[in-house]
């Protein structure tokens, strides 16, 4: 059901770019806050290089903890553009409109996020040269291509490099408009970013047939990142719990979970400081609720199969380390947390049409998500790695330190800064998006009723 | 009429590459219409009839012949049969979700393939018949050389429960199975339960659908037929209230039907394929086999649709539309069987672990290669190579094709996963430690494997002659809620979204 009314361009072109234009009040000290977190973590990590790796839990043998944790998480994440940008644009779900852009610039932030995470967590960054080069050429000791943790990288690369593309292409048109709603050195900028764009027919297709074709080529490699974030665990056969076949679609279906759910938040979020009431309306928000009771249930089964087939093998191994996630302190409280808050409270939630359109609502069943989807990873890391194992003589407990928490709880900080930032200078809210949708939007007489309609070419 | 001043082209609206794309029926005459074709008997009908009978008789000739060469003793035998039911089921079984799945999302193109899709859960009865004799092949899940003995007690209290090999060997005293024990009435009892629970659900769905359509039906037959029809419309009169009650109740069961079927395929494919081969323990399996059983559901839907569009007289009421809509699906579908299939395999390939080799081996490239080979490129290299082409998914018979396609691969995944399940041999030993030789079907097998796909057939085709295979009521639906219009200088369809 289509609800709000159909706006001028002169009140889209107000509204959305309200937020370049003439930045809100808050803006600056929000920003300002936030860097000192970021001032705080960057003090932290400094310590955390010069001291080494033993400020932080991680010991033999959970040398995985928090930062792995949270690079797998931010990943995840990053699922949320191409799900909302990609599948939907191809799908033609007209909702999609608004929520494209976060979506996508979400996508760009988390994942850079994400890269920094395991370079932190090398203790050592200035090693992760030797992901790319040779340790030595004189013994010509290779990174082995063969490892996972080497298809990580790049396909997180490509993954960036392909979403970037994708953002730049869906904001030509927009840059048009700002560079036609701005003076002197960022008119000059917007004039360099928009490449001539005029709105005539051959770029509108060009534009349109180069989204349709990035959509379309961003799926496999969508699929393939959180694919190979899994395949570091999945294929590691001495921890018994990682090694399953099914850890592929679990993750990208988890990731599509958490993701989706932190664009609804954000919107939520942008529509109160940006009092884009007109633009991010409760349908939307409604059906990226309705969206994600079927992400959530799919996302449900593969946990079910997950640990039914963890403990169908019958094998000491692996239910050794199921019976530390299931009864051991702490991991049993946080595993509980984990599926309450990742499914139950937020499905119940949704399933609830008054409940879907109330935004405080939505906002408490979208942070339950992702703080379920944070602990998902950490109950699959910590606990698998834990366990003890023949041959391994020396056995520790993981426990986060003051300095992995505060570095964790940076990140967060780190993509709202650079999202607000953005928001600073490029609109979050696509213009042309939203204007060709209300170009499109009808009625149609049904009997007695006048009810809303929409063209739709196929 | 909603579409005046908007032309008619090739059979349907839509222009250049869209034409023929959507038709729109005129509401006052679809009843009749659709009514005088379910009644009509077409030389053609009679002989697809003849045919799934004749094939129906050699498929219970080959059940006879099965039988007489050894009965129930030994599972291996009944490789072929039981992988012909998982085709069936797989089928048959998701079809009517197809119907659920796009009302759900309020497709429009949807409209036309719902009663083809729902007409599927009457074959839900011949699943529970031809079940049986699989209950009665499967060996049972408790070693029955196991001796119970005081040794197993012990092994236990030293901690070695989990993995509880019998004594000197390395046969596990239960095989490895979901039920983690053995349950009351074996795990045969339950999964009969599941398909019991699906064939009654998959009704339940047929019924209150077709209902309207039954209560028009019962306005224009006559004799038996009306007091048929009568007593299936049961009281429908069609007041809002019972319009209402019919929405909720096909959200509901179409949600029960789609957690039911997810649960009863996970429980079939890990009894009759994972659990009979030894040290197999992959959790991407049923989701797998799901996913297949999407695929080959939309498949056959589309396969249907094309006859009756082509031969069977309902050009006005299917137009490209839904070739061109679920085509995208189907590919989606056919891109996200091979990626799961691609999950499990770089999985155990890489793990490099020898019992998990050997299954590779065993499944897939060695004794079954050619049938998995066949697999693979019916399941994915031909749909994909057919659908990703623009002007064939916009024709009615690229995707049909991409379905036969499909239909062989699953059919293929079907006879070479359970077949090699049941003749693994070893059903008890802890991993599997040899690649078995492969089985081949002897003509028996052949004749049970026609005969089940004639089965499906000749109840499918009677069961159309019953209730309708247009949805009589979402077709006159769709037809007030799509209309052409035209915006700037060009003719578009315009969807009405009521809700």
């Amino acid at each position: 059901m289509q609800e709000g009314r159909v706006l001028s361009t002169r009140e889209v072109n107000r509204d959305l770019l309200r937020s370049i234009l003439d930045s809100p009040r808050w803006f600056w000290p929000v920003v300002t806050v936030l860097g000192l977190i970021l001032l705080v973590a960057a003090i932290a990590i400094g310590i955390m290089v010069n001291r080494g790796l033993g400020v932080t839990g991680l010991n033999r043998p959970v040398a995985w903890g928090f930062f792995i944790t949270n690079f797998v998480f931010w990943i995840g994440i990053s699922h949320a553009g191409v799900m909302l940008s990609a599948i939907l644009r191809l799908a033609k779900a007209e909702w999609r409109r608004p929520a494209t852009r976060a979506a996508e610039v979400l996508t760009l932030f988390s994942l850079m996020t994400a890269m920094i995470m395991p370079i932190i967590h090398t203790g050592r960054p200035w090693r992760i040269l030797y992901w790319a080069f040779p340790y030595d050429f004189a013994r010509g000791i290779w990174p082995n291509i063969r490892t996972p943790l080497v298809w990580d990288p790049s396909a997180i690369l490509t993954y960036l490099t392909s979403s970037t593309l994708f953002v730049i292409i869906a904001l030509i048109p927009d840059f048009a408009v700002l560079r036609d709603h701005t003076t002197g050195i960022a008119h000059r900028v917007y004039g360099v970013l928009a490449m001539g764009w005029e709105g005539n027919a051959r770029q509108w297709k060009l534009q349109i047939i180069a989204g349709v074709l990035l959509s379309a080529l961003i799926l496999p490699v969508f699929v393939s990142v959180h694919s190979i974030v899994s395949w570091d665990f999945g294929m590691a056969v001495t921890v018994k719990s990682w090694h399953s076949t099914v850890f592929a679609p679990y993750f990208v279906v988890g990731a599509v979970h958490s993701g989706v759910s932190a664009v609804a938040f954000v919107l939520i979020l942008l529509r109160w400081c940006y009092g884009w009431q007109d633009y991010i309306r409760h349908e939307h928000i409604d059906a990226l609720g309705r969206l994600l009771i079927v992400v959530a249930t799919g996302w449900f089964y593969f946990l079910v199969m997950e640990l039914l087939f963890g403990m169908y093998g019958r094998e000491t191994d692996e239910l050794a380390v199921r019976q530390l996630q299931f009864t051991q302190w702490p991991y049993n409280a946080w595993f509980i947390v984990f599926v309450v808050t990742t499914y139950f409270i937020p499905v119940i939630l949704w399933l609830s049409r008054t409940w879907r359109r109330n935004l405080w609502i939505m906002s408490i069943a979208c942070i339950s998500v992702n703080i379920g989807m944070w602990l998902e990873r950490y109950l699959i890391i910590v606990p698998g790695l834990t366990n003890k194992q023949v041959f391994t003589f020396v056995w520790a407990e993981y426990a986060p330190q003051p300095i992995e928490i505060l570095i964790v709880g940076a990140t967060f900080a780190l993509v709202t800064t650079l999202m607000l930032l953005f928001s600073r200078v490029f609109p979050l809210v696509p213009l042309y998006d939203v204007k060709e949708g209300d170009i499109l939007k009808t009625q149609m007489q049904v009997g007695r009723r006048t009810v809303p309609a929409t063209f739709r070419e196929d | 009429m909603a579409n005046s001043g908007v032309q008619q082209h090739s059979g349907g609206y839509g222009h250049g590459q869209h034409a023929g794309m959507w038709v729109f029926p005129d509401a006052e005459q679809v009843t009749g219409d659709v009514a005088g074709k379910t009644f009509a008997l077409p030389s053609g009908y009679k002989l697809a009839l003849g045919a799934a009978a004749v094939l129906t008789v050699l498929g219970v000739i080959g059940f006879l012949l099965k039988l007489s060469g050894g009965g129930f003793a030994n599972p291996g035998p009944w490789g072929y049969y039981v992988g012909v039911f998982s085709f069936i089921f797989m089928v048959t079984g998701a079809a009517p979700l197809v119907a659920c799945a796009f009302r759900f999302t309020k497709s429009h193109w949807r409209r036309p393939v719902s009663r083809v899709a729902e007409l599927f859960a009457v074959v839900g009865v011949v699943n529970l018949i031809i079940f049986i004799p699989l209950m009665l092949a499967m060996p049972p899940i408790y070693n029955p050389e196991s001796p119970g003995s005081d040794a197993l007690a012990q092994q236990r209290e030293l901690g070695n429960a989990a993995e509880c090999c019998l004594p000197g060997t390395t046969d596990l005293e239960v095989r490895r199975t979901l039920w983690f024990g053995v349950p009351v009435g074996g795990h045969h009892l339950w999964d009969w339960l599941g398909l019991l629970g699906l064939a009654v659900c998959g009704m339940a769905l047929l019924w209150l659908s077709a209902r309207p359509d039954l209560a028009q039906a019962r306005l224009t037959a006559t004799g038996f037929r009306r007091a048929f029809y009568g007593l299936m419309a049961g009281g429908w009169y069609g007041t809002k209230k019972q319009w209402n009650a019919q929405k909720a109740g096909l959200a509901l069961l179409g949600a029960w039907y789609f957690m039911l079927l997810v649960f009863v395929q996970f429980l079939f494919v890990t009894d009759y394929a994972m659990s009979m081969v030894p040290g197999w323990k992959d959790s991407v399996l049923p989701p797998m086999y799901t996913v297949m059983s999407f695929q080959s559901a939309l498949s056959m839907i589309l396969v249907i649709l094309f006859l009756m569009r082509r031969k069977g007289g309902y050009a006005n009421y299917i137009g490209k539309a839904p070739f061109w809509s679920a085509s995208k699906i189907l590919l989606g579908l056919t891109l996200l069987w091979t990626y799961h299939l691609f999950a499990f395999f770089i999985t155990y390939w890489y793990g490099r672990l020898e019992h998990e080799e050997n299954i590779i081996r065993y499944v897939f490239t060695q004794p079954y290669l050619i049938l998995f080979l066949g697999n693979f490129v019916f399941s994915f290299v031909a749909p994909f190579l057919t659908l990703i082409w623009n002007p064939v998914r916009r024709s009615d018979w690229g995707p049909t094709l991409a379905g036969c396609f499909a239909l062989f691969g699953a059919l293929l995944f079907n006879l070479r996963t359970f077949n090699a399940a049941f003749n693994t041999g070893e059903h008890f030993e802890f991993a599997l430690t040899r690649v078995p030789a492969a089985v081949w079907p002897n003509f028996a097998d052949v004749f049970i494997i026609l005969g089940g796909l004639g089965l499906v057939a000749l109840v499918y085709l009677l069961a159309a002659k019953v209730v309708p295979l247009m949805s009589i009521w979402e077709v006159k639906e769709g037809a007030k809620y799509q209309k052409m219009d035209t915006l700037i200088k060009g003719e578009y369809l315009v969807l009405a979204k009521p809700e």
